[in-house]
């Protein structure tokens, strides 16, 4: 079956800077291969609480198969914007935000996940994130994008309304949403 | 919302109730110590305490924490030990002490009691000698110099020769007190004999100071303390006795209480009780059925508590048939769901419907109950108590109509204030309008019956008492021999939900019992899981790696097709 989005487009980005609601600068870019270690090291200065919110289960490492699938998004199919605070010296990553191809099977729906760096909570950045993720997957050509959220995830929830998706039930499973927007 | 429940509401029942009859819970148990003084206040394995007894014991206890341990206003106190006596003497002495109440599961493994006092930053514990191993292997991991210990033997609060034969048999025959050592513990005896000779200061106390860190689980394994404070008790020891204690008669009631104290919903309950001037009989071990039955043998009881799994337990054992109820007037049941099939048979036997309260830790706990007028089983779980407000709503805080599923959220004065230094999970716990969201999902009907048709917060309930899957997964996950873990609620005619983990594993030689030694070791009795199932491809995730537990729990939601789910209860 042909990919109904995939990209004949390039999928170059141009990093931007951006200013935060509370005053705070930070790099928009897309992620490269060498930023596999600051991925590890953001990941370990995760709360437990975020953690579980990111992958609703315990979990005290990444694996390195998903690690690379991380850092080698498939154009036209994934991105990953990674945010990196405006004027650091070291890569530090205080936010990321991904979509996949959905396992919807309908291959014009992605999927998506936001995390943030604990001291980064309430700036804006899980905002600027999803916008620009929105943006990024209807230039890949996605027809939708839907995220798993879990329903005690009130923050998430919120956003994700101030972005105009909207929260699903899923059946056999009160503890999580689905939240779904057209693109 | 409306509150359309108060047309509901059984004759009699008032739809407020006058939350500032008293400044403190100190002082509320303390007028009815003086109201009922020669009456028995709290017997167990026979030996009986009176009003006047309980409030001289519990005054030199609190003597001694003030003025012999030079405890603070609003210090922290853990109480680590099973339905005793010494249980209401160290309660009350340290609420009239001004000190602040932790209470500790006597079956906590290091880490659990590690993480409660350091959380809480309790400087005194009060602990049964049993269980005092447990403490030392803690407070060798992580020296505490600044804790008082004060170990309490069974027997302490007999007379003379049963509290020695006691002790003894205790420690020498049933050999149920492993072997520790502290150093510059003191007992429980002592301690009481050294308040005795030393004054006790007044503590202005009032509904706003903290009596209470009540722990219970969170999402990300960790338990966190709720601020239970004397009005918010206060509080729902008038609501719970204006629903379901106005037709019984003060200083007559024998109230039999086979909970454990350190559960928010027995302590609520067995307060209310006192406040009347109840005779308490208290259960130290229920799970051993024919001492339960022997005990409830030796009284004519008026009121009993218990969750399902007890009063299934006790209507299965054949003695039970020789226990005389003809004087029972309530029963009350807490902590999980009532299945139809165990009210009927309550009824059927004694006569009486079981009444059930539905909360959390969180408030106090009971924020809905069936009324005691109820006919018949119905599978709701009531109306909101006096003075408290419950409604639904959606996911973006907005109020929905009668008969629309939404997250049941309640206000009123049983209500924490919030979490001990907790402000994160604050946030969450409440909307801005200040409803307090309980993480059950349901509906309302147009005579304000609540009922629960699912959870939102992932958590199981395992006869009454809340396991959260992640703690689970994280003691799991800490084996060498696992890869992956994610544990899950499975349905049990018993207990209401039993643990199932769902492993993939690392090192193939692991076997289900290495890992259940290895759980038993970081996790109480009820939280280890009852069934492993072990599986070779990975856990079931979105294409992002979030985890499916839909696809885990398929099976168990073909069986809720049958039965409502087990909810969290008060």
């Amino acid at each position: 079956m042909p990919d109904v989005c995939l990209a004949a487009r390039p999928s170059t980005y141009r990093p931007r800077h951006v200013v935060l609601r509370d005053g705070r600068g930070v790099t928009l870019r897309p992620i490269v291969e060498a930023d596999a270690a600051a991925i590890v090291r953001a990941f370990e200065h995760l709360s437990d609480q975020s953690r579980y919110f990111r992958f609703m289960q315990h979990k005290k490492q990444l694996d390195g198969g998903a690690l690379q699938r991380g850092v080698h998004p498939r154009p036209g199919h994934d991105f990953v914007f990674v945010a990196t605070p405006a004027g650091a010296r070291t890569v530090n990553i205080v936010g990321a935000a991904q979509y996949v191809l959905a396992a919807a099977g309908d291959r014009k729906t992605c999927e998506f996940a936001i995390t943030v760096a604990e001291e980064w909570r309430g700036s804006g950045l899980a905002g600027t994130l999803l916008s620009s993720l929105v943006r990024r997957a209807r230039y890949d050509g996605y027809q939708a994008m839907e995220g798993f959220v879990l329903a005690e995830n009130v923050a998430m929830l919120a956003l994700a309304r101030r972005l105009k998706f909207k929260a699903e039930p899923i059946r056999g499973d009160a503890t999580m949403l689905r939240v779904c927007r057209a693109l | 919302m409306e509150a359309i429940w108060l047309k509901s509401y059984p004759p009699g029942v008032p739809g407020e109730v006058d939350v500032h009859e008293f400044a403190s819970l100190a002082e509320m148990l303390l007028s009815s110590c003086r109201r009922f003084d020669k009456l028995p206040a709290y017997s167990n394995m026979g030996v009986t305490l009176s009003f006047a007894e309980l409030e001289r014991a519990s005054r030199d206890f609190a003597a001694f924490l003030q003025k012999g341990l030079g405890l603070p206003k609003g210090a922290r106190v853990a109480l680590m030990m099973p339905n005793l006596l010494q249980y209401p003497v160290a309660l009350l002495g340290i609420l009239r002490a001004g000190l602040v109440v932790v209470n500790v599961n006597p079956l906590y493994t290091v880490p659990e009691l590690e993480h409660q006092l350091d959380d809480s930053g309790a400087t005194a514990i009060v602990v049964l000698e049993n269980v005092a191993h447990t403490l030392q292997a803690t407070l060798l991991r992580n020296p505490k110099p600044n804790l008082a210990v004060i170990t309490t033997e069974v027997g302490d609060m007999f007379p003379t020769l049963k509290r020695m034969l006691t002790n003894a048999v205790v420690k020498h025959v049933k050999h149920l007190v492993p072997a520790w050592k502290i150093e510059g513990a003191t007992t429980f005896n002592a301690a009481v004999r050294a308040g005795h000779g030393q004054p006790l200061e007044d503590v202005p106390l009032n509904d706003r100071d903290t009596a209470f860190l009540q722990y219970t689980g969170g999402t990300t394994g960790v338990a966190k303390g709720a601020v239970l404070t004397h009005g918010n008790i206060m509080a729902n020891v008038q609501q719970m006795g204006a629903w379901m204690a106005r037709d019984l008669v003060e200083g007559k009631e024998l109230f039999v209480c086979p909970l454990p104290l350190y559960h928010v919903y027995a302590l609520t309950s067995s307060l209310v009780f006192m406040r009347i001037g109840a005779h308490t009989v208290l259960v130290t071990n229920p799970r051993d059925m024919d001492a339960y039955i022997r005990e409830l043998k030796k009284y004519r009881f008026t009121i009993i508590i218990g969750v399902n799994t007890l009063y299934r337990a006790l209507l299965d054992a054949p003695a039970f048939a020789d226990v005389d109820t003809r004087a029972l007037k309530l029963t009350s049941a807490g902590g999980m769901a009532i299945q139809r099939v165990v009210a009927e048979r309550w009824k059927l036997r004694t006569g009486v419907t079981i009444v059930e309260g539905y909360g959390l830790t969180e408030t106090s706990p009971v924020v809905i109950s069936s009324p005691l007028n109820l006919a018949e089983w119905t599978g709701a779980i009531g109306l909101p108590v006096p003075s408290t407000q419950a409604t639904i709503l959606d996911e973006s805080g907005h109020e929905l109509a009668i008969g629309e599923v939404g997250e049941i959220c309640v206000r009123g004065p049983q209500v924490t204030p919030g979490y001990w230094h907790r402000p994160d999970e604050n946030e969450k716990a409440f909307t801005r309008d200040g409803w307090f969201r309980t993480g059950d999902l349901g509906c309302m009907d147009e005579r304000g019956y609540f009922r629960i048709t699912d959870r939102k917060k992932d958590m199981i309930v395992v006869s009454g008492f809340k396991v959260f899957p992640n703690q689970i997964e994280d003691v799991v996950a800490m084996h060498p021999g696992v890869a992956e873990v994610a544990a899950i609620g499975e349905p049990d005619d018993k207990s209401g939900e039993v643990v199932k983990i769902v492993v993939v594993k690392k090192d193939a030689a692991l076997t289900e019992q290495a890992l259940l030694a290895h759980c038993r070791e970081h996790l109480t009795g009820y939280k280890v899981p009852k069934i492993v199932e072990f599986r070779v491809e990975p856990l079931p995730k979105s294409n992002l790696g979030k985890i499916l537990r839909r696809e885990l729990r398929k099976v168990g939601h073909v069986n809720k097709a049958t039965s409502p789910p087990p909810v969290a209860r008060a």
